[in-house]
């Protein structure tokens, strides 16, 4: 909040010297970071938001993600290594996140927007289906909905999911079968071969 | 030593995010079917991706240029933090010096200080008036009152630099 208020209290030349500090500071230019941020963004936000279980948390992350993003000194090989090296900042705040104590629990009536009774099926349908993801990926641990999320939602490699979660190939398969069947186990028979059954 | 994954495994898995699990061959699927890994794998990774998708259309993230102008005055607020912090460091040096150096002054002239009160007393009262009275209270007030005025002026010269290290950031 405080830096809210001093970001409204700067001056014009201010402003214009913070623009110069960025084009000094950070890895790309605004012209190349907009590229990189219209294609990255959401599924940054998305994985954010499953892994913490909440939007709000989400938005604040998002932008803390791409300020140590801009920041980082990496050379980069290839745009792949650039979106594995966010979604790596994206998992250390989200770890960080966990160490921290809780002080409330998500209320999902609060972060979900359920369709009205009534709206078109499909969307029922899907804000249906987004509850039960939400709150089975709630009832797994962290580590868990990280590793689910970054395999099955946005397949990646083994490879490159021990590199973001920090931990060894060789262990990747056995965690990720652990997770997959806690995660069957918790949503139940409904979604059996994919589709939800009422 | 349990199986923790499948052969067939990448390729159903590869079907199902590239959305061409439908059309995959039906020896694929036959096998998703018999094996309870890829059964696993299908099912999850329908489910995540799926609601990936939706997720991605309906999130509403702010700007690109709005994140590249918070982050821009971000470094340009730690940058003037970091310049501000040495200079926090000498304000504080500079102001104990200041109070160190006015208690020495004050130390060194204080039997100067008592002298011209009772001077300033003299010459103004003169020692044969009935005021002699009068003359040796007031030089005795002066003298007393001397060491609270400079406790006040102390207090005075301190006070700024306590608040501005009370309400400092840092």
């Amino acid at each position: 909040m405080s830096n809210g208020m001093r970001e409204l209290a700067l001056t014009d030349m201010e402003r214009a010297g913070a623009f110069e500090d960025a084009e000094r500071t950070f890895q790309m230019t605004e012209e190349a970071f907009r590229l990189f941020y219209e294609q990255t963004a959401r599924p940054v936000w998305v994985y954010l938001a499953r892994t913490t279980g909440d939007d709000r948390l989400a938005d604040d992350l998002l932008q803390e993600t791409y300020y140590r993003f801009l920041r980082t000194r990496t050379t980069f090989e290839s745009d792949d290594h650039r979106r594995h090296y966010l979604f790596r900042i994206a998992t250390n705040l989200v770890r960080d996140q966990w160490r921290r104590a809780r002080t409330d629990a998500v209320d999902l009536g609060e972060a979900l927007d359920v369709p009205e009774a009534g709206e078109d099926n499909a969307v029922g349908e899907h804000a249906l289906r987004r509850i039960d993801v939400t709150r089975a990926l709630d009832q797994l641990k962290p580590r868990e909905r990280s590793l689910l999320w970054l395999a099955y939602a946005q397949g990646f490699s083994h490879e490159e999911i021990a590199s973001q979660l920090g931990l060894r190939t060789g262990s990747l398969k056995a965690l990720l079968f652990r997770a997959r069947r806690r995660l069957v186990s918790v949503l139940g028979d409904r979604y059996r071969s994919g589709g939800r059954r009422g | 030593m349990a199986e923790h994954s499948c052969i067939h495994e990448p390729d159903v898995l590869a079907a199902v995010l590239s959305r061409r699990w439908e059309h995959a061959s039906d020896q694929l699927k036959e096998h998703a079917e018999s094996c309870e890994i890829c059964c696993d794998v299908v099912t999850i990774a329908q489910l995540l991706s799926s609601d990936q998708e939706r997720a991605r259309y309906e999130a509403r993230v702010p700007a690109a240029g709005q994140v590249w102008w918070r982050a821009a005055v971000r470094v340009r607020l730690e940058a003037a933090q970091a310049v501000a912090r040495p200079l926090t460091w000498v304000h504080g040096i500079a102001g104990a010096c200041a109070v160190g150096v006015a208690c020495a002054v004050i130390g060194m002239a204080w039997p100067s200080l008592r002298e011209l009160a009772s001077w300033l007393t003299f010459e103004t009262f003169g020692v044969d008036s009935g005021m002699a009275d009068v003359a040796a209270f007031v030089t005795a007030a002066m003298q007393r009152s001397l060491p609270l005025a400079f406790v006040v002026a102390a207090c005075i010269v301190l006070a700024p630099v306590a608040l501005y290290f009370a309400l400092t950031d840092d």
